[in-house]
């Protein structure tokens, strides 16, 4: 009897050990490979009315939830001939924020510092701030060139790194090999080309809007340093000297746990981190191509210029 | 100078990430608040494209001439994730767009609410409305 037992405590945990191996690639490294979605209603900061806690219940989190998509509905939501209205945009129908919480139920995907909020700006950062918002108020729509980097089809700010959830297409690809991770971001077309195997960083007079990314393998987690950034694409008010830690574990066959650790100490008064369980997608994930049709930037200019010349009349 | 400025839009571009809804562009820079538009029209092309989709309708003025509008919808992607395609909003559909006109005064306006002449949600799953499930539309 005793060996019976013995035999079949072996095979459970034999099952166990094997729900609990992720995929491999051929080299023996997990394989990350694959299209996920980061589609979520946790905000990233937690919100005032969930001060001081840090999970929901699964109870609350249901309640959280219709609350959640029946305020980000934006056809439940409009005041009519207002700039919010304008600013809503289209029907819900072209959203894809997601339903759910992430599955941790965490109530913002910040779990360091433990109040879920982003760390307060440097007063220099804070400075920086404040000059390009009364530098906007004044030259917005003076040409091209001074509309955001997400209206020019350049950057986009979910797109990563760090990736973040948004209002539709949150949806990446990820490619591997030995030597290589490529992630592939649906918003706005971004390909990140990672190399692997301990390569240096470019030479730190050499910026990029997206940074540097080298990564490497800490046991079954790819780890990505990202460094070298040129501070035109700001997270959150971060600057040149962002030094960005991504981590990316398969903590289950259908979800991928994304860490990403900030550090930016002339912008943050001290470094945060966030957590996202990312979930496997059917796919399939589609190209973007946003220069294709852009024709809102040629509207925006054209109706700053007609209100220029309404009010030389 | 202009390129440093540059840089620091795009800084608070990103900053204000936490805007209602996060389109693509700022819809408020495009359209005008004052103008509200309510046009019934016939499809004539739907132009399925990122980051916006636009549907082209002929709308009937009262003297009898035909004006062509442009309407402003979201990233095509998100319908044909769920189903939809470029052959699901057929040119001679009747369909009735609320929004706001464009900045510029051109006949273009956002499709802040697309519905059939019925009240019908254009786009959302129900037969006749170009859905998956509604395979005379496709």
């Amino acid at each position: 009897m005793a060996r019976i037992l013995a035999i079949f405590a072996f095979v459970l945990a034999a099952i166990a050990a094997d729900q609990q191996t992720p995929p491999r690639a051929p080299d023996g490294h997990p394989d990350l490979q694959g299209i996920w979605s980061n589609a979520t209603i946790t905000p990233l900061e937690r919100p005032s009315d969930l001060a001081g806690k840090q999970t929901l219940t699964p109870e609350e989190a249901t309640v959280y939830e219709k609350q959640v998509v029946d305020r980000n509905n934006v056809d439940n939501n409009r005041k009519e001939k207002t700039e919010r209205d304008v600013a809503l945009a289209y029907n819900e129908v072209w959203y894809d924020r997601g339903t759910k919480v992430v599955t941790s139920r965490r109530t913002s995907l910040i779990v360091d510092p433990a109040d879920g909020m982003i760390p307060a700006l440097t007063p220099e950062a804070q400075k920086r701030v404040q000059e390009t918002q009364t530098w906007i108020a004044e030259h917005a729509t003076d040409g091209p060139e001074e509309r955001s980097l997400a209206e020019r089809c350049l950057v986009w700010r979910t797109a990563g790194p760090p990736m973040l959830p948004g209002p539709y297409n949150n949806n990446f690809q990820i490619l591997q090999t030995r030597d290589q991770v490529v992630i592939f971001s649906e918003m706005i077309h971004d390909a990140r080309v990672i190399p692997l195997g301990g390569s240096p960083h470019l030479a730190s007079n050499m910026r990029q809007w997206i940074g540097d990314s080298r990564g490497h393998w800490e046991r079954d987690t790819l780890v990505v340093d990202t460094t070298n950034f040129s501070g035109k694409y700001s997270l959150r008010g971060s600057d040149q000297n962002l030094r960005l830690t991504e981590r990316f574990t398969r903590v289950s066959p259908d979800t991928l746990l994304y860490e990403f650790a900030v550090d930016d100490p002339t912008a943050f008064t001290r470094p945060w981190t966030v957590q996202i369980p990312v979930t496997k997608s059917q796919g399939p994930i589609y190209e973007y191509a946003c220069h294709e049709g852009n024709y809102a930037m040629v509207d925006i200019l054209a109706g700053a210029r007609a209100a220029e010349k309404k009010t030389a009349k | 100078m202009r390129r440093n400025l540059a840089i620091a839009i795009a800084s608070v571009g990103l900053l204000s990430s936490a805007a209602p809804v996060g389109a693509h562009h700022a819809f408020a820079a495009e359209f005008d608040a004052t103008k509200p538009v309510k046009l019934k029209g016939v499809v004539t092309k739907m132009e399925w494209i990122n980051p916006h989709a636009w549907i082209h309708i002929d709308v009937k003025n009262a003297d009898g001439t035909v004006t062509n509008w442009m309407v402003e919808g979201g990233s095509p992607n998100t319908l044909l994730r769920n189903g939809f395609t470029k052959n699901s909003l057929p040119p001679g559909t009747e369909i009735v767009v609320d929004g706001y006109q464009s900045k510029d005064e051109s006949n273009k306006m956002n499709g802040r609410d697309i519905t059939f002449p019925d009240g019908r949600k254009l786009f959302v799953g129900s037969a006749g409305t170009g859905s998956p499930d509604s395979k005379s539309e496709k």
